[in-house]
């Protein structure tokens, strides 16, 4: 893995809000194809960390590169276009639009991107909800599929636009075990072919799935653990040497 | 929990915080500011009143729409209110004050006061009754500051004024019983339409050359000839000046004044009595309802305009209202929730609600009356100048209740939106967090060619079409009050409308009274000279006379009838075509109402003495000579002629006006005018106040949709805070999102404005109709179809300047409240 190019590099990263210090000088690496979870205390600043590198929201301070950018040098509208034609990203609740079906929700960004003629990105999006194990429900609203079924419609319509970088903040976090590990087993199985991605979790369980655990304390990276890829066994063992780990970082 | 709020924000000591948003309030783009704070002395009206105020200050922009709606409805309601009771009061004053008479008769040429002393002894309804000496004056001979009227359709008349009854006023409403000797007396007409003070000087000439010199000594109301479309003037003098007068020029008739017991029950049977007596009556017979109508007909007019908009705004405000209140029902709907919850009771829940809005109802109405009564004046300038104010309390009382009712109004329309409430379970609150659900649109966005912003607004408009109810009612509303006074003014000013009195497409008319033998030689002299005229392309004379018919009820009646050849110079009939021969009549709408038949029917006609069954082969509208009149092709010989009318089509290039002021004094004591000039002198003075009442209408128009667009696209914009936020996050950018947003508006806008350019292009005719048919045949013939006149759309203004302004502005107004688009942020959304 150190020999990947980094994907993802944030110097001396910093935010506030209202002067109060969330992130404090964070310096952080991701290299392509590695599988990282951002794991801390509640109010450690992980989604702050997450929203900060992928340009979302706006530091206070430090720069960050991705793809070679620096975004802070970017303006608004081209960090959408950064966001909408490199990054994917998945949410704890999904935030699916309601008033668009599962499969518009799915192209909506593909679109916005125009990268491809729309028959075609129709059916790359098909194609993924069948992989996903979602086929069938191209039509269906949104109230008409379940949280577990909504988490992959939103795992698609991340992955529409074939991101370099997939970012989930708590993914599984509104879900029962049997979904959440089906939806890990898709994210194993993505990061297997090569794609990046970077989770916030505060569940060992979920984090057992990735190749690398940071562990985040008042703004500040105070663990960062390699780990063997996951392959689909010792699942167990893999938790009980994170948790070990964790407990160490006064988790 | 700290849901998404920052790290230090936490409940200030002493007070009980009641958050119950979580993460998933957060999913349906709830933000903290819905938070219900109460403070320790929470209860009683206190903790209503602090609640009533931060949720003013949360939803600033809300409550200022709302407040500036409810103001401009209390305040047109207000100002119409006391323009309608001053117009009256002032209008039923000037008939008082000035003992109005109930029934005049105009009666020009021979004149026999003892017949009609002799009739009046048997008539019992009768309490008094005059005759007044006018001494019509030619407009050639009429100089106002060297000036000669010749332009003027005003038939002007010097009389002396009367010391008892059917008084002329002063602009103090005093009588004026004597006009020095050398000095003179105009109607307040001549005053605002020639711009003359006390001081200049009226000149009267006669052919003899003699000319004398008059000084204006004062401006007078006249209660029965005051307005421009009444067209005979009353111009008080000196009985010596008259006399000296009167021995060079002037052409005497006599004006028979009656005043009855009970005019109420007795004009109707009075005036068919004084007809069928044979007394003088060669020229028109009015009673006093229309001295009043001709009085209140223009400022009436504004008034009801003002009234209309009044009553679409306060609607507009009352939807305003509900949508204002879902809104802030569904930010707090789960504080409701915990409210009921820990029990308390609804009608608790529904005071807080109710204080917010009565208060705000209450100031909106206090401003609105206030402005209200500061506005009266400016609409009732006109009134007070030609009929003077009338002090009284309805003044003050009317305007007040008009706003104590909208107030009433507004405060019940709270009360049935506050039911709602009792639907409210605590559960279903606390756990929904939201009343509505945005629908899926059957819609795909994978299915369109659209841009993908075009289409996701025309998606989100589709689904959620109740949400954009309101504006789309408020641009049909706009568009409305914009079009209608637009297209009524063009209609009035459209060389078109001369169709709907009486007249063919002419150039020049002609208009010359019955007054005796010599009166048909002079009409017989100016055909002939019409005839020989290089610039007459073609003459259409006619001969009006007046015949006995039967009503609807079977009760005699009288009815004028035009006879002539009705093909050459035709004008446009509402049914069926021009009557060719005597056996056939075509009748005006109004004159067809009151004899109660239709077009193929057959109408019972007295000629010659004997009744004649005259087939109805068509109608048309008509409003001059108070809307009732008929046409035929009868022989005139023996008939009692009324009057002669001669349509005048010149050739092309012939300068209409030069023509007309030629012919006028070649063919005198006949008045000729070019119909342009015609028609601005009689409907001048009402196009110019729709006019105004367009100007304003347009501007309220424009403002209310601006306003309303900036108030709607905010809450919008608030309410999907969620979605725009999403959107961001996959990487939409600000430039498609306010795309689609203006997609969304300019969608409703433009059916809005379709709407609105359809309703007023038939609904709004149908008002403009029903104002003639009340103007010409009273309430009455309101709904009876006795107007029938179509709209003169200018085209370029009504579907294309005027909708620009709209959209332009619209436009403006999303785009300045698009920018606060900008803070919508998936962080904000999300909890850590």
């Amino acid at each position: 893995m150190t020999t990947a190019t980094a994907v993802l590099d944030a110097r001396g990263l910093t935010k506030s809000f209202d002067g109060h210090p969330v992130l404090q000088g964070l310096d952080l690496q991701v290299r392509e194809g590695e599988f990282i979870a951002v794991m801390g205390p509640s109010g450690s600043g992980k989604s702050t960390l997450l929203y900060n590198i992928s340009g979302m929201d706006t530091m206070t301070g430090g720069n960050v590169h991705f793809a070679g950018q620096d975004l802070g040098s970017l303006n608004q509208k081209q960090l959408a276009r950064l966001r909408l034609t490199t990054m994917g990203f998945i949410f704890q609740h999904v935030y699916l639009l309601k008033n668009l079906c599962l499969l518009d929700n799915i192209v909506l960004p593909a679109y916005l991107a125009g990268l491809a003629p729309r028959h075609e990105l129709n059916q790359r999006a098909l194609a993924l909800m069948e992989r996903a194990g979602v086929a069938g429900l191209a039509d269906r609203d949104v109230t008409q599929a379940s949280g577990g079924q909504l988490q992959r419609i939103g795992i698609c319509r991340a992955l529409i636009n074939r991101p370099q970088i997939l970012f989930g903040d708590e993914p599984t976090g509104a879900l029962d075990s049997t979904a959440a590990s089906e939806i890990m087993d898709i994210l194993g199985e993505l990061n297997a072919e090569g794609t990046t991605i970077m989770l916030v979790t505060h569940d060992p369980k979920v984090a057992a799935h990735t190749s690398r655990v940071i562990f985040l304390v008042d703004g500040r990276i105070v663990g960062d653990r390699q780990q063997d890829p996951y392959t689909g066994t010792g699942l167990d063992q893999r938790q009980h040497d994170l948790t070990a780990w964790l407990l160490q970082h006064g988790f | 929990m700290n849901l998404g709020s920052r790290p230090d924000s936490v409940a200030p000591p002493g007070k009980v915080h009641v958050d119950a948003a979580d993460a998933d309030s957060r999913e349906h783009g709830h933000r903290d500011r819905g938070r219900l704070r109460l403070g320790p002395r929470a209860g009683g009206l206190g903790m209503y009143g602090r609640m009533a105020v931060r949720d003013f200050s949360r939803n600033r922009s809300v409550t200022a729409a709302l407040v500036v709606l409810m103001m401009l409805s209390v305040m047109l309601g207000t100002a119409s209110a006391g323009t309608l009771v001053r117009l009256i009061g002032a209008s039923s004053d000037l008939m008082t004050r000035a003992d109005a008479p109930h029934v005049a008769q105009l009666h020009a040429g021979e004149f026999d006061q003892q017949a009609v002393d002799r009739w009046v002894a048997g008539r019992s309804e009768v309490l008094h009754h005059q005759t007044m000496l006018m001494l019509g004056i030619d407009g050639a001979n009429l100089l106002f500051d060297g000036e000669p009227q010749t332009a003027s359709i005003q038939q002007n008349s010097l009389v002396v004024p009367n010391t008892q009854r059917d008084l002329l006023l002063d602009l103090d409403n005093r009588p004026i019983t004597e006009v020095a000797p050398g000095s003179i007396v105009l109607p307040v007409y001549h005053q605002v339409e020639s711009s003359l003070e006390v001081g200049d000087t009226v000149r009267i000439t006669a052919a003899d050359g003699f000319a004398i010199d008059l000084t204006i000594s004062g401006f007078a109301r006249d209660s029965i000839m005051n307005p421009a479309i009444a067209s005979s003037k009353r111009l008080a003098v000196a009985a010596s000046d008259l006399e000296e007068v009167r021995a060079h020029t002037g052409e005497v008739e006599h004006l028979v004044e009656f005043w009855l017991h009970d005019p109420a029950t007795q004009t109707a049977g009075f005036t068919r009595a004084y007809q069928d007596a044979g007394l003088p009556q060669a020229g028109p017979m009015v009673d006093s309802r229309t001295f009043r109508l001709l009085t209140m007909i223009g400022d009436g007019m504004v008034a009801a305009v003002v009234i209309l908009v009044s009553m679409l705004l306060l609607l507009v405000g009352l939807l305003c209202l509900r949508f204002s209140f879902l809104t802030a029902v569904e930010q707090d709907y789960r504080e409701i929730g915990v409210l009921k919850a820990i029990g308390v009771a609804p009608r608790d829940i529904r005071h807080i609600y109710l204080t917010k809005y009565a208060l705000l109802a209450g100031m909106a109405s206090l401003v609105g009356l206030l402005a209200g009564l500061a506005v009266i004046p400016l609409l009732t300038r006109n009134i007070t100048r030609y009929m003077g104010t009338a002090s009284g309390l309805a003044n003050w009382i009317v305007p007040g209740l008009a706003a104590a009712l909208i107030f009433v109004a507004l405060v019940l329309f709270m009360l049935v939106l506050l039911r709602r409430f009792n639907r409210i379970s605590a559960v279903t609150a606390l756990r929904a967090g939201a009343t509505s659900q945005p629908r899926a649109a059957r819609l795909r966005l994978h299915r369109s060619r659209l841009p993908v912003q075009l289409r996701l607004g025309t998606m989100d408009v589709v689904g959620r079409w109740p949400v954009y109810l309101l504006l789309f009612f408020v641009f049909a509303v706009s568009t409305f009050i914009m079009i209608v006074p637009v297209n009524s003014a063009t209609t009035a000013t459209d060389p078109a409308f001369i169709n709907y009195m009486g007249v063919g497409t002419v150039d020049v008319r002609l208009d010359l009274r019955h007054d005796d033998a010599s009166s048909q030689e002079q009409f017989e002299r100016a055909v002939a000279q019409l005839r020989s005229e290089p610039d007459v392309a073609a003459i259409s004379p006619m001969v009006t006379t007046r015949h006995d018919t039967l009503d609807r009820e079977g009760i005699p009646a009288s009815l004028y009838i035009e006879n002539g050849d009705h093909r050459l110079l035709p004008l446009t009939y509402a049914d069926g075509r021009a009557p060719t021969d005597s056996s056939e009549i075509a009748m005006s709408l109004l004159a067809l109402h009151q004899s109660g038949r239709t077009v193929g029917d057959s109408v019972p006609i007295t000629v010659g003495g004997q009744v004649n069954d005259l087939t109805i082969v068509g109608s048309y509208q008509d409003i001059t000579h108070g809307g009732s009149t008929a046409k035929s092709v009868l022989p005139t010989d023996g008939e009692e002629i009324m009057w002669y009318v001669i349509g005048v089509q010149l050739a092309p290039g012939t300068d209409a006006t030069a023509t007309a002021q030629a012919l006028g004094r070649d063919l005198a004591p006949a008045r000729v005018a070019a119909i342009e000039q015609w028609q601005a002198q009689t409907l001048g003075p009402i196009a110019d106040q729709i006019t105004i009442a367009a100007g304003v209408s347009a501007l309220v128009a424009i403002a209310l949709a601006v306003l309303m667009t900036a108030l709607f696209a905010r809450m919008l914009l608030a309410r999907d805070a969620g979605p725009i936020a999403i959107q961001r996050a996959i990487g939409a950018d600000d430039t498609g999102l306010r795309q689609q947003y203006l997609t969304r508006i300019l969608l409703v806008l433009l059916l809005g404005v379709t709407v609105g350019t359809l309703a007023a292009n038939t609904l709004g005719e149908r008002l403009f109709n029903l104002m003639f048919e009340a103007m010409f045949g009273g309430f009455d013939m309101l709904f009876q179809g006795t107007s029938r006149i179509d709209f003169a759309i200018n085209p370029l203004l009504a579907y294309l300047l005027l909708p620009v302004v709209l959209l332009g502005a619209v436009t403006a107004a999303i785009v300045a409240s698009s920018r606060s688009i900008s803070t919508a942020s998936i962080s904000s959304l999300t909890t850590e």
